[in-house]
């Protein structure tokens, strides 16, 4: 449906983070010090397009100089490319409302973060994402290079002001659209997926862009809050990969299939998913309780654990615990931790990002009692 | 270490590909570490080149985030064995 969308895209396209921006104690050249500025931040929005609502609150404080505005959560600096609600996501596990920012005006680290120079830049990272993406999708950018300027200005227009119809409206033309949009039809009668198949045309036309970011927690307790902060984005993977909807007779291709295609390391080979599934029913069945709205299928209806699966081996990408297990232990899109059984074409329709790409931040870490072997 | 995936030891190999008036490198053609960042490949030419302002492409249709890794890179977007990259100047595909 062009230019409507569903509940859910509102949901993410009006979704903001409060924050709280304190200006850093080194820019602050007055007394009294500045109070800190409240301020929503559009999820699918970028930080530097903040800085003149931000500017105001600091300006008269500012030791002289040139701005070059960045941020930092912690210590540590945040890339400006990265959605904000992506950056809130990955970096604040346990969430807090307000989010505390430091904003800096001066210093900016040029060896960490890459130059950005306000919304021009902004603009620019946007669109090369937006190109990526529809190479990934179509084998091809040409449908996002021969936008007209005035259809490419109004693109970045409805993404800066958040009008998700205008943005449907002119999105719709570059044919990025995904062909499990009709994941309805699948879920209702999953005896047919293979006839839709056929119809389906080139395989292409199932890859979905994904970013994503894998944020390795260590020895890992139950409660969020104790989890460290991260100091550098070295603890961070960043992986860009496709995932491509598989069908099959009878099966809907879900949340839990995408992360295991591109998290193969998590997920021994040995049990397949139906093992796996079976597994966890027995696992779960005194109470099958927790209604399930999105799925009406009851045969995946077990598929309730964040927790997935543990693995003994040792991956490249956790070399400091070498022996220990490492395993994932929460899965978060636009803020929210779905159930792994929910259909993946739902999840791209719906919490996609406005460049197109599906952005996932998954957090691993090592279970405290297996962590102590090496 | 004891198994180590295909991947995390493989070189790709890059294509350097001058566009516009970019001057063209005697080495068009190198080998980068799969798990290097695309930033790598940009500061490469910026030295080479002795530019601080440097358009880089990949199959001349998208700037990736310096963030990406070239293995990433490779995967998605590479063909015959390589990942071609293009640089220019000036800005070549808006």
């Amino acid at each position: 449906m062009v230019g409507v969308g569903s509940e859910a895209q509102k949901y993410v396209w009006e979704g903001a983070i409060p924050l709280q921006i304190h200006l850093h104690e080194s820019e602050i050249t007055t007394l009294p010090s500045p109070e800190p500025a409240l301020i929503l931040a559009p999820r699918i929005g970028y930080l530097p397009l903040l800085v003149p609502q931000i500017k105001p609150y600091f300006s008269d404080t500012l030791p002289p100089g040139v701005d070059t505005v960045w941020f930092d959560f912690k210590g540590m600096p945040l890339k400006w490319y990265i959605p904000t609600g992506v950056l809130f996501d990955l970096l604040c596990l346990e969430p807090e409302r307000p989010w505390n920012l430091t904003v800096h005006f001066r210093g900016y680290p040029g060896d960490l973060l890459s130059p950005c120079e306000g919304e021009d830049s902004v603009k620019w990272s946007y669109i090369n994402s937006l190109k990526e993406a529809a190479y990934i999708i179509n084998g091809n950018s040409k449908n996002v290079m021969n936008m007209s300027q005035i259809d490419q200005f109004e693109l970045w227009r409805s993404v800066l002001n958040r009008e998700m119809e205008a943005y449907l409206r002119i999105s719709s033309k570059l044919k990025l659209g995904i062909v499990g949009e009709d994941y309805t039809k699948i879920v209702m009668s999953p005896r047919q997926s293979n006839n839709e198949a056929d119809s389906v045309g080139p395989s292409r036309a199932g890859r979905i862009p994904v970013r994503l970011y894998v944020r390795n927690v260590g020895e890992y307790t139950d409660d969020l809050e104790d989890v460290p902060p991260v100091d550098s984005w070295d603890r961070i993977c960043y992986m860009n990969k496709p995932v491509e909807i598989q069908r099959e007779e009878g099966k809907i291709f879900n949340l839990y299939d995408a992360i295991k295609m591109l998290l193969p390391e998590f997920f021994p080979d040995e049990p397949s998913i139906d093992e796996e599934l079976s597994k966890l029913e027995l696992e779960d069945e005194p109470g099958i309780g927790g209604s399930n709205l999105s799925d009406p299928d009851p045969d995946t209806n077990t598929m309730r654990k964040t927790e997935l699966v543990t693995v003994k081996n040792e991956t490249q990408l956790y070399p400091s615990h070498p022996t220990g297990k490492s395993e994932i232990k929460l899965v978060r899109i636009q803020g929210i931790e779905p159930k792994l059984d929910i259909p993946f074409s739902w999840v791209v329709t719906n919490l996609i990002n406005p460049e197109h790409f599906l952005h996932i931040c998954v957090c691993v870490g090592v279970s405290q009692d297996s962590s102590k072997t090496s | 270490m004891t198994s180590e995936s295909p991947n995390s030891s493989r070189k790709v190999v890059v294509h350097l590909r001058a566009t516009g008036d970019a001057p063209i490198l005697k080495q068009a053609k190198f080998k980068i570490a799969g798990t290097d960042k695309f930033a790598k490949v940009i500061d490469f030419l910026r030295r080479q080149l002795h530019r601080d302002t440097l358009f880089v492409y990949v199959n001349s249709a998208f700037s990736p985030n310096p963030d990406e890794l070239v293995n990433d890179l490779y995967n998605n977007f590479g063909f015959d064995g390589k990942l071609v990259v293009n640089y220019a100047c000036s800005m070549a595909w808006g």
